[in-house]
């Protein structure tokens, strides 16, 4: 046995928990998830079934745990693993299953063999055959939390040249973009790009929010390699920093991932709840929205807009109601895909997929059940609160041609907002850049 | 000794060695670890596993079950066959007891379980994705089940059927260890896992939502 195989078996082992085991041992074969899949969807192979994808780990299972399969591995379909069939497993784990759960919504059993990918990219990872574009975007993010100080200065820099927009967007002369505010009441963590900063700061100015922005960006690529080491040293760094400012809260930006990850996974890795609790952006519009703290035009947004539910956000995250609640406010025509919230269709730029250009086309043929989907509500605009979603939708609306604009929760809202809360020409002009 | 005794000593042997499996196979489960759950809470995690084993299970609780509610029943008629066969197994010492209308009738209802087992074998060969996908242990488990059933309903027509009704049992109940069937047992982990997943996240029943200490700690300070 090479020492790959050995490692990934390692790995393997520790992860054969209690869930994973019920998810390995339940399956009775039925086949009945392979329409819940959108890759089965697209393209309808045995393959692109969430069961076949189970058994390829099963039979190494069994090879190892199973009494006839040591004895009679072709009875049950047990099979040793090598380098060769780890390969397989790996590429199947990466670039055939977002995670989306969808298939586990839909077993009468209950397999979860997202649960079983998770394990697959964990051995894959630890076993070096993980694709390098997760593993350095992970180490990066690893190493920006180290050494923090290199690109403070330049941040801080961004992030006040940036305020006269803020300012002048808000019509407030106090308005501010402050990173790292000590005694600040809730910690906003974007994401890469002014896009995820600016609509969320003239929010939460609108809001009357005490807020302050992280030095760092939500996206956590330790979740995608299925890496609890390296996923919990990104986490660290918004942890940390949270806790050092003393925050009551931290909101994400507009990112399914980064939710799951903080709000539900990363207690679990640092032993146990935080001193401030996690919100995304939407549930945070959602709160200022009950509470009378943004004055919003409700026919703001003329044309038709629908929802894509984020996989993380609704079937991992029960993010459902609240992104809904504030479309309802400022969009009169607002129409649902079908099927939609936990059994939406997953838009197939989840679990990393979008950052791997080697699964560009795979990425877009499984794509277009959503697409069909989009191009079937007549919509103009489509929201979605994640940003990898964006990018796929953004991706299959050039490929597909469905001529709609892709649009964050937060955008939509901003251009919503009555000249009480901001300066109506300059949002105009942002929407305009937001837009191109 | 009577071929009646030899295949009640199987059938007896038999659930020894389902008991014993299971029960190994039980501990074994219980031993692995279950990571916990450290996030706070946004719905009920009991809430969710009630409905993992009661609404989330009803043909119209799932888009899959929606579209192939047909597969689906069939499925559930077989395995609620074979839930009331094995503990009527238990109970033939009574069944003389009982009047020839309902011994009859169960007779059907198990003939009629066989039956939606048999055609289980069917759907298996003639689709191809099935087909691919199954190994030995997929063909003879549904078999030794549909067998059972059919024996058992024969037994329950003519009792001279018994004692190949004993044997069938008996090779049943050895075999569930070793084989698929023993998804029974693995069954109630998984769906209390996927229950307590969509109740502790308030996916299912958002309107079951409760604050967490620390959402209430966060209200209490605004």
């Amino acid at each position: 046995m090479s020492d790959m195989v050995e490692t990934a078996l390692g790995v393997f082992e520790r992860q054969l928990g209690r869930p994973l085991e019920a998810a390995l041992e339940v399956c009775a074969r039925c086949g009945v998830c392979a329409e819940a899949c959108h890759y089965f969807q697209a393209e309808p192979t045995v393959e692109n079934t969430p069961v076949a994808r189970g058994e390829a780990l099963r039979r190494v299972y069994r090879a190892e745990h199973d009494f006839l399969g040591r004895i009679a591995p072709w009875w049950v379909g047990a099979e040793r693993l090598d380098e060769a069939s780890l390969t397989r497993l790996a590429e199947t784990a990466f670039s055939r299953c977002t995670l989306c759960r969808r298939c586990t919504f839909n077993c009468p059993l209950g397999v979860d063999t997202p649960l079983m990918m998770r394990a697959v990219r964990a051995m894959a990872t630890a076993a070096g055959v993980a694709p390098e574009i997760l593993v350095m975007l992970a180490d990066a993010a690893i190493e920006k939390g180290r050494s923090p100080e290199i690109f403070r200065d330049l941040f801080i820099e961004q992030m006040t040249d940036l305020e006269p927009e803020l300012r002048q967007v808000t019509g407030n002369p106090q308005a501010r973009l402050s990173v790292e505010r000590p005694g600040a009441r809730v910690l906003y963590v974007a994401l890469a790009g002014v896009h995820t900063i600016l609509p969320p700061a003239i929010i939460f100015t609108a809001a009357g929010e005490d807020w302050t922005l992280s030095l760092f960006e939500a996206a956590n690529y330790g979740v995608f390699l299925a890496d609890p080491g390296r996923a919990k040293q990104i986490a660290a760094r918004i942890v940390d920093e949270a806790k050092g400012l003393g925050v009551e809260e931290v909101v994400l930006a507009e990112c399914g991932h980064a939710y799951a990850a903080l709000r539900w996974e990363a207690p679990t890795w640092f032993g146990g709840s935080f001193p401030f609790r996690v919100v995304s952006l939407v549930e945070k519009i959602d709160t200022y929205l009950t509470q009378g703290r943004l004055n919003l035009d409700p026919r703001a947004v003329r044309e038709r807009v629908t929802y894509h539910d984020s996989c993380n956000m609704a079937r991992s995250g029960g993010v459902i109601e609240e992104p809904r609640r504030v479309l309802r406010a400022i969009a009169p025509d607002f129409v649902e895909m079908t099927p939609n919230r936990h059994e939406a269709l997953c838009c197939g730029g989840g679990g990393g997929l979008v950052a791997l250009p080697e699964y560009e086309d795979l990425r877009l043929r499984a794509g277009k059940p959503k697409a069909d989907q989009v191009r079937r509500t007549g919509a103009r605009t489509v929201v979605a609160a994640c940003e990898n979603c964006r990018l796929q939708l953004g991706d299959l609306n050039r490929h597909y041609g469905l001529e709609v604009e892709i649009s964050a929760v937060a955008d939509l809202v901003v251009r919503a907002m009555r000249p009480a809360d901001l300066n109506e020409e300059a949002v105009s002009v942002r929407a305009e850049a937001i837009a191109a | 000794m009577s071929v009646l005794l030899v295949s009640k000593w199987a059938a007896l042997a038999g659930l020894v060695i389902c008991v014993a499996g299971l029960g190994l196979r039980w501990r074994r489960s219980m031993a692995r670890a279950r990571p916990r759950d450290l996030a706070p809470a946004r719905g009920s995690g009991m809430a969710g596993v009630a409905y993992a084993f009661t609404a989330g299970m009803m043909p119209w609780a799932k888009e899959s079950t929606r579209h192939h509610w047909i597969a689906y029943l069939r499925g559930i008629g077989f395995h609620v066959g074979i839930f009331i066969g094995l503990p009527l197994v238990a109970a033939n010492p009574w069944w003389g007891l009982l009047p020839n209308g309902p011994r009859l009738g169960l007779g059907t209802l198990l003939g009629l379980c066989a039956v939606l087992g048999a055609a289980g074998i069917v759907m298996r060969i003639r689709e191809p994705i099935l087909r691919t996908l199954s190994t030995a242990d997929d063909y003879v488990a549904i078999v030794l089940v549909s067998a059972f059933l059919a024996f058992e309903a024969a037994a329950l027509v003519s009792f001279a059927w018994m004692s190949v009704m004993y044997l069938a049992v008996g090779i049943l109940l050895a075999y569930i260890p070793l084989g698929k069937i023993r998804h029974c047992l693995y069954f109630f982990f998984a769906r209390a896992f996927f229950g307590q997943f969509v109740g502790r996240r308030a996916v299912i029943h958002p309107q079951l939502r409760v604050a967490s200490p620390a959402m209430r700690a966060g209200e209490a300070r605004r």
